[in-house]
């Protein structure tokens, strides 16, 4: 566990100090060549040793740093190497540790199909919709404001009517249509790719002077 | 289904949709003018093609496509539609195009099995 932190912790180091605007006096006589181009050239061992002596010596600084922007730095202090190692592992719990979400495994129920009598019945779901949307838009007006929020409200609530009486295990999908009562022409289709034995739809219209709605109830068995 | 691990093929991708959509509004309805005789051919025309284009990218999916095909005639017209089901791995796209007689409105719902 000691040696994780640091093997973490050093490569963005290096990679922050080699970035970092601290004009190390031996950087700057390399030219701006790469920092890390390690043994290419002659007479660059020594540089190099003296260099890493100094990326050491730099690395509590530019952690220190990195601490602070992260918000659990405990002020300037430039420790050694030992004492680093025990600061990582505190700063490091003083990190926000997220966690891990479980995930809950669910068990197989080696169920393929909905059980005998417990199918999508569109019989009902769509009488449960007339009847909602009778009861929701008898008295109502067409209204271009009005109209965006009614759509939305009776989608909800024809959601919810319709889960009380589809069985379980029964994805919904839910479609509402509300227009005003223009003299125009309109046609609402509908095609689905699904498996007939067990998925089906349900479908209601309502009309009066001013408006009219169609409501579409959908519903997929879920494997 | 244990052995089926979701990928990155296997999700509801909004835009691939979109494009099929969109694909199958333009050959069915194009440039043409609104005539109420062949408004039924239209939308059964948007929505078989629109599944076919959707069968074949191959997905675990079980589609739902809804295609409303009105008439411009300066009427208003308002559409929702609300889904119980699994966030992460179902989608829905709906398109709405027009031209200057007729407004078409296209839904694609997905549902993971």
């Amino acid at each position: 566990m000691a040696e994780q932190p640091s093997a973490e912790v050093s490569v963005p180091a290096q990679a922050i100090a080699a970035g970092s605007t601290e004009a190390h006096p031996l950087r700057t006589t390399r030219r701006g060549s790469q920092p890390f181009a390690r043994g290419t050239e002659e007479g660059k061992p020594p540089l190099l040793l003296s260099r890493r002596s100094s990326i050491l010596s730099t690395l509590p600084a530019a952690l220190a740093s990195r601490r602070s922007s992260l918000g659990a730095a405990p002020g300037g202090r430039r420790p050694s190497i030992g004492p680093w190692m025990l600061h990582s592992r505190v700063s490091f719990s003083g990190l926000p540790l997220f966690q891990p979400i479980l995930k809950t495994r669910l068990e197989n129920t080696y169920r393929i199909g909905p059980d005998e009598g417990c199918k999508f019945n569109a019989g009902r779901v769509q009488r449960v919709l007339e009847g909602a949307l009778t009861g929701a838009l008898e008295t109502m007006v067409y209204t271009p404001q009005g109209s965006a929020l009614l759509a939305q409200n009776l989608v909800e609530m024809l959601q919810s009517r319709a889960k009380e009486v589809v069985p379980p295990r029964y994805k919904l999908v839910c479609h509402v249509l509300l227009g005003q009562q223009a003299q125009q022409s309109l046609l609402v289709a509908s095609q689905a790719l699904w498996d007939p034995k067990s998925d089906s739809f349900a479908s209601a219209t309502f009309s009066n002077a001013s408006l009219f709605a169609v409501a579409t109830v959908h519903g997929v068995y879920f494997e | 289904m244990d052995e089926f691990q979701p990928g990155e093929e296997t999700s509801f991708v909004v835009d691939e949709v979109s494009a099929i959509i969109k694909e199958a509004i333009e050959s069915a309805i194009g440039g043409n003018t609104y005539q109420h005789s062949k408004v039924n051919q239209w939308t059964t025309s948007v929505v078989e093609q629109t599944l076919s284009q959707l069968t074949k990218l191959g997905k675990p999916f079980k589609y739902i496509v809804t295609c409303v095909i009105m008439q411009k005639n300066g009427a208003g017209l308002h559409t929702a539609s609300s889904c119980f089901w699994d966030n992460s791995s179902d989608g829905t796209c709906t398109v709405r195009w027009e031209n200057k007689t007729v407004y078409c409105i296209v839904s694609a719902f997905g549902l993971a099995i």
